[in-house]
């Protein structure tokens, strides 16, 4: 690895200004459990790495009723997958973080590297696409507020600039009546998925659905959603052949790459059951949360 | 340009100087002459070099030294209590839970890591918190029997 | 049932605590004042001419101490071969070209990593790249680029392998059936966890002294001395604790001699570690192999005749692959009476890293095709294939011709006893579609009769003192490398000499104070070492009972004994005397000489292969997820004979460790190359099973038979383990779903596939 200079702002402030004069020649760290092997493979050498792992300001889990979630970007994993507030009223992401990657990179890396080195296999992204999701992305200047929809651009690249710093993630309060799964296929244990999907259903007064989300990782160079299969629910009473079908489509949304794990098509195939599992699961938790 | 770390280690505090680029491993086993934890892939991919920071197990090979800056970092050395095993320790040797050792430090502090937070872990809640350290010698029964057992014990223990 | 006090018991193995203290020092962990960094620079062309190598602005960097290529070595081709000389096809470092992405060209030394990193990129190499080949198939054509020449070498082939006995073609003319099938094995990596390093001190005496993670100090220690041109005697391997061989670290290698050669330049130690990337692509591999398999049978399961025809993909270099093309052909047969076999094997040069030794030795690889084509057998006769199984099996005494006698051998009650355990009968063919159970069976060598290193010492051998304190002192050089060599060593002088195991030290790991040992390959050190040791202290235990006997001058003459520190007559028990008199009075009867044994072992006239094979049969039971054809494990049973057991952990754990190896082999360890460059060279991308991917559960069933060849009846518990697993699996998913997946590794896309397939034939 190519030695960098060093730089520790104390503060998100003091971060922005940093950003703002090294752009292009620095690199934002914070867990680098990703970073960390770009850099020791030469794929990067920047000038400077600016540290913000010990932020204390954007560590932090909150939730209101009205304004829903929110996670500081330095947030660990480890954090969300023990936080009661998050088992309590956004459990998705609590049981989505129990089986990303292993304890150890859970407990240094944090949510907002997981989104930002935007390795499109990542965990995080499907069940925020799944919740409506937005993050917040500050500079100097200012912020602003972008769907996780529109966060990535490519693979490894997101929307984020060089003099700018990913500060929070938002989720909006989740609707009653609604149930949330995350199911990801991976051939052994602590790996990276292969594919995960992730389904929110919304029910309304009569038990069909109201809302549907269907977010997919590992089939596309950045997360999507299933759009044109989500709306195959809406208003529809959801059972067991809608949900086939609705999978199915789901599964022809996306554009897999083939790799040296799986081929294309074998990606493809297996998103469908991944979308079908997830939405079976969600629908289960849906009428549960209904009664 | 080098830069100050100041960390404990083992309870013991150090102040070093340090290359920016340094990684917690190389400070252990290269400054401190600490070689107990191991370094085997270099890339966060099969934990032997697990330590704890502030309690918590992460891979010391994919830990930038200068975030530990006044933190607490324990590593193999520091879990005997002197010349008294780690119950951990002390059940690895009785469950041939070891044969090359590469992986043994490793497998002891994600152990105790675990038993830290969860004193009664189920078997597959133990294979899950070491799924991150590999071992191609032991195929891991003997690691998870170690650790269950001594959960076992030290829940025993605390009546 | 003999009364043991140590042989047979879970006893905790002797290097445990500075193991789980960190106190274990590993060839990475030394550090020696002085030291300087290693570093070397490899090809990136899989085939290339060297025209050129300039290192002026490598050697002109601030804090580079050396930078050798090969114009810097007595360019001496060595490897493990030399009573075969046709065989040494390795250099250093590469002379007029290269061969493989990864082969390494030159060294650097400096005063740290980063300096001789940077001094890599500042040696320039003018390369002619050459046309390549990949595909052992490929590159036995005519016209296919030679990457080797010599009058021994045609079309690529470096080494053909026949054997055979009984009449094939006439057999199979008499058979009912005949099948012939090709698999396709594939290539892995030993993955140990210590990654491949030296440090290499040389003094201005002119001796070198290297610390090595080797399973073959003496191979070490003679391969240097031939290729630096210096004496054994003034080269001390220093072997510490390994961190995993598995067949990986049973050569010598060239950073191993580039580290040495570096130092004697400096006049400083040199440490040289490979990185995990480097550890992937120029390290040895498993080797692949194209294996067609004909089989001739009758209809009540008999096996006439076996035809096997083999292409190994050998890599640059020959490595080990000619012992493991002849095991490959040998193990086929195993456990199984085959009355008539042919084999023809061919190891062939292709522009890869070099396929070597790796657990198993190729028996992998055989038994692989052998358990899958003994259940399409079954399945064709509607038989139960652990029938055939047991109708076929070999039992104790049986002849190989030409090649092996099997001495003992409990494969017929492993059979039984693991379809016992595992209610195998009322399971087999009747579990819910996508559950299954399934067998594979294996016989394996305990240690090879081979001497290819033209050793002239005994291939084991050791010391043993005895102190009047009655600790004892055993030399062996024989290589722990995790397998627990060393601790079964100590219980062996244990027990013969009526020790507590407290009191047994093993000094080992040092070419300076031990005897040559062939190391551990071949799984010969439980047997040969074990005799050796065994022997030595039947030497000083002689000694105490003629002591013994003159001091009780008993009027009858009795026969003694030595246990838990008395020494006593064996039919009066109660008379005896305490071991420490016994062993005072006999040093002071000697002048104050110490007591010392000495105990050597080479088989002789113990066939072409092994004085004595272990047996075993091996049950699982897996759940195939039908919509993703993800295999989980559910359980595993294995029924092993290694004759007598010594260390019941040990073997026990052995066992646990090759199924998880050769369930990673079977399912998803797969070493990826495309145009020679491996395309996962990292323990992230290459996927080995990790904690909750193995089966639920293990059991391990013992068979204890008595071999004659092995100390106390001992035979090998460490590489015929992994023999039976992938055949095993693909068994058992055949049972689960119907599948036969014959290339390896069997993925869940292969799976899936596959279930299309017979959806589709099935008109579903």
């Amino acid at each position: 690895m190519r030695d960098f200079e060093y730089i520790a702002p104390k503060t998100v402030k003091e971060t922005l200004d940093v950003l703002d004069e090294y752009q292009e020649d620095c690199k934002i760290i914070a867990g680098g459990q990703s970073l960390l092997n770009i850099l020791k493979q030469g794929l990067m050498a920047p000038e400077y790495i600016i540290d913000i792992k010990n932020l204390e300001e954007l560590n932090y889990i909150k939730f209101d009723e009205k304004d829903g979630l929110k996670i500081g970007a330095t947030t660990t994993h480890r954090s969300v997958e023990f936080s009661d507030t998050i088992k309590e009223h956004y459990n998705v992401l609590s049981e989505m973080e129990r089986h990303l990657a292993t304890v150890q990179i859970r407990n240094w890396g944090t949510i907002g590297g997981n989104l930002c080195i935007a390795d499109p296999t990542g965990d995080v992204a499907p069940p925020l696409l799944a919740m409506d999701a937005t993050v917040i992305i500050a500079n100097k200047d200012g912020e602003r507020e972008v769907t996780v929809l529109d966060f990535g651009v490519d693979y490894y690249e997101t929307v984020v600039g060089p003099n700018e710093l990913l500060t929070e993630i938002r989720v909006p309060v989740i609707p009653s009546n609604t149930g949330i799964a995350y199911l990801k296929y991976r051939i052994v244990e602590g790996d990276a998925p292969i594919v995960g999907a992730a389904v929110a259903f919304t029910l309304n007064e009569k038990g069909a659905c109201k809302k549907a989300r269907i977010g997919m990782g590992g089939v596309a160079p950045i997360p999507i959603r299933a759009e044109k299969a989500e709306k195959m629910f809406e208003g529809e009473k959801i059972t067991d052949t809608l949900i086939k079908e609705a999978a199915k489509v789901a599964s022809e949304e996306t554009t897999p790459i083939p790799d040296i794990v799986a081929s294309a098509e074998y990606k493809k195939r297996v998103i469908g059951v991944y979308v079908k599992r997830a939405a079976k699961l969600a629908l289960t938790r849906a009428e549960k949360a209904a009664n | 340009m080098k830069k100050i770390l100041n960390v404990t280690i083992n309870g013991t505090p150090y102040e070093i100087a340090i290359k920016p680029k340094t990684t917690l491993v190389e400070v252990l086993r290269n400054e401190l002459n600490l070689t107990g934890t191991k370094r085997s892939c270099n890339a966060g991919g099969c934990s032997s070099c697990s330590v704890l920071v502030d309690g918590k197990v992460v891979n010391s090979c994919s830990v930038l030294a200068l975030q530990v800056d006044g933190k607490e970092v324990t590593t193999i050395e520091g879990i005997a209590d002197g010349a008294k095993l780690h119950p951990l320790q002390q059940a690895f040797l009785e469950h041939g839970a070891y044969q090359c050792g590469y992986c043994t430090p490793g497998m002891i502090i994600a152990g105790k890591a675990l038993l830290d937070e969860n004193p009664n872990p189920t078997k597959q809640e133990v294979k899950e918190a070491i799924a991150g350290n590999l071992c191609r010698c032991t195929g891991y029964v003997r690691i998870v029997d170690a650790i269950l057992a001594t959960a076992k014990k030290l829940q025993e223990e605390a009546k | 049932m003999s009364n043991y006090s140590v042989i047979g018991k879970p006893i905790q193995r002797i290097d445990g605590y500075e193991k789980v203290t960190g106190a274990a020092k590993f060839t990475t962990d030394i550090r020696l004042s002085g030291m300087l960094w290693g570093k070397m620079l490899r090809s990136p062309h899989p085939h290339a001419k060297i025209l050129n190598i300039d290192t002026s602005k490598a050697k002109k960097l601030p804090g580079v101490k050396a930078v050798i290529t090969s114009a810097d070595t007595l360019h001496i081709k060595y490897s493990n071969w030399r009573r075969y000389p046709h065989l040494m096809d390795e250099t250093p470092l590469a002379e007029d070209k290269v061969r493989y992405i990864g082969e390494p060209v030159a060294a650097v030394a400096a005063i740290d990593e980063d300096i001789a990193e940077e001094a890599l990129g500042l040696i320039e190499v003018d390369y002619e790249v050459l046309p390549a080949v990949f595909d052992p198939l490929e590159a036995i054509k005519d016209g296919a680029p030679q990457i080797h020449e010599g009058p021994t070498v045609k079309n690529n082939i470096s080494e053909a392998r026949h054997f055979e006995f009984g009449d094939v073609d006439e057999a199979f003319k008499k058979c009912d059936r005949v099948r012939e099938d090709t698999f396709y094995l594939h290539p892995v990596s030993h993955a140990f966890l210590e990654p491949t390093n030296s440090v290499a001190s040389w003094d201005l005496n002119g001796r070198l002294t290297i610390w090595t993670s080797t399973q073959t100090p003496y191979f070490i220690q003679t391969l240097l001395a031939m290729v630096l041109g210096i004496k054994e005697g003034n080269i001390r391997v220093i072997k510490p604790h390994v961190g995993g061989g598995f067949g990986g670290k049973m050569e010598l290698f060239s950073d191993q001699y580039c580290a040495a050669r570096l130092s004697m330049l400096t006049g400083k130690p040199v440490k040289i570690e490979l990185d995990r990337e480097e550890v992937f692509i120029a390290t040895r591999r498993r080797h692949p192999m194209y294996y067609t398999l004909k089989t001739g049978y009758m209809k009540d399961g008999t096996l006439v005749a076996k035809e096997a025809k083999v292409y190994t993909d050998g890599g640059a270099y020959n490595a080990m692959g000619p012992t493991s093309l002849y095991l490959s052909g040998f193990f086929q047969i195993f456990p199984y009476t085959i009355p008539n076999y042919r084999y023809d094997g061919f190891h062939i040069y292709t522009n890869k890293n070099p396929s070597s030794a790796m657990r198993g030795f190729g028996g992998p690889q055989a038994e692989f095709t052998c358990d899958s084509q003994i259940d399409m057998i079954a399945d064709d006769l509607g038989m139960d294939p652990a029938e055939i199984r047991l109708k076929n099996g070999m039992k104790p005494g049986h002849v190989i011709p030409g090649l092996a006698k099997v001495g003992s051998c409990g494969f017929e009650e492993c059979v039984k006893k693991a379809m016992e355990s595992t209610k195998w009968k009322e399971k087999k063919g009747k579990l819910p579609m996508g559950r299954g159970i399934g067998m594979g069976c294996y016989g394996f060598m305990s240690g090879g009769v081979f001497n290819w290193i033209d050793s002239p010492y005994a291939y084991s051998a050791a010391y043993i003192r005895m102190n009047v304190d009655c600790t004892v002192d055993v030399y062996i050089g024989s290589a722990e490398i995790g397998q627990g060599s060393d601790t079964v060593a100590a219980q062996i002088a244990a027990e013969v000499l009526g020790v507590p195991m407290e009191d047994v030290k093993v000094i080992r790991g040092d070419t300076d104070s031990c005897p040559p040992d062939l190391g551990a390959w071949g799984s010969r050190q439980t047997l040969m070492t074990g005799n050796a040791v065994k022997m030595a202290a039947e030497e000083i235990k002689k000694q105490l009972i003629e002591v013994t006997a003159s001091l009780m001058v008993p009027n009858v003459v009795y026969d003694f004994d030595i246990k838990d520190g008395r020494v006593f007559i064996k039919d009066r028990p109660e008379r005896g005397i305490e071991l420490a008199e016994v062993v005072k009075t006999a040093v002071r009867a000697r002048e104050g000489q110490a007591l010392f044994g000495r105990g050597i072992y080479t088989p002789h006239g113990k066939g072409m292969v092994s004085p004595a094979y272990s047996f075993g049969a091996q049950v699982a039971e897996v759940e195939v997820d039908l919509e993703t054809g993800k295999v989980n494990m559910i359980q595993v049973t294995t029924a092993h004979d290694c004759g007598q057991v010594i260390n019941k952990l040990g073997v026990e754990g052995q066992l646990e460790g090759a199924f998880v190896m050769g369930q990673g082999y079977a399912l998803s360890e797969n070493l990826i190359t495309d145009e020679g460059k491996v395309l996962n060279p990292s323990l992230i991308d290459y996927k080995l099973m990790r904690a909750p991917d193995i089966p639920d559960n293990f059991t391990s069933l013992m068979v204890e038979t008595h071999e004659p060849e092995g100390p106390f009846g001992a035979k090998e518990a460490g590489e015929g383990l992994t023999n039976p697993n992938a055949g095993c699996i693909a068994n058992t998913i055949f049972d689960a779903v119907g599948v036969r997946i014959k290339d390896m590794p069997i993925t869940p896309e292969k799976i899936l596939k596959a279930l299309d397939e017979k959806k589709k034939k099935e008109g579903k």
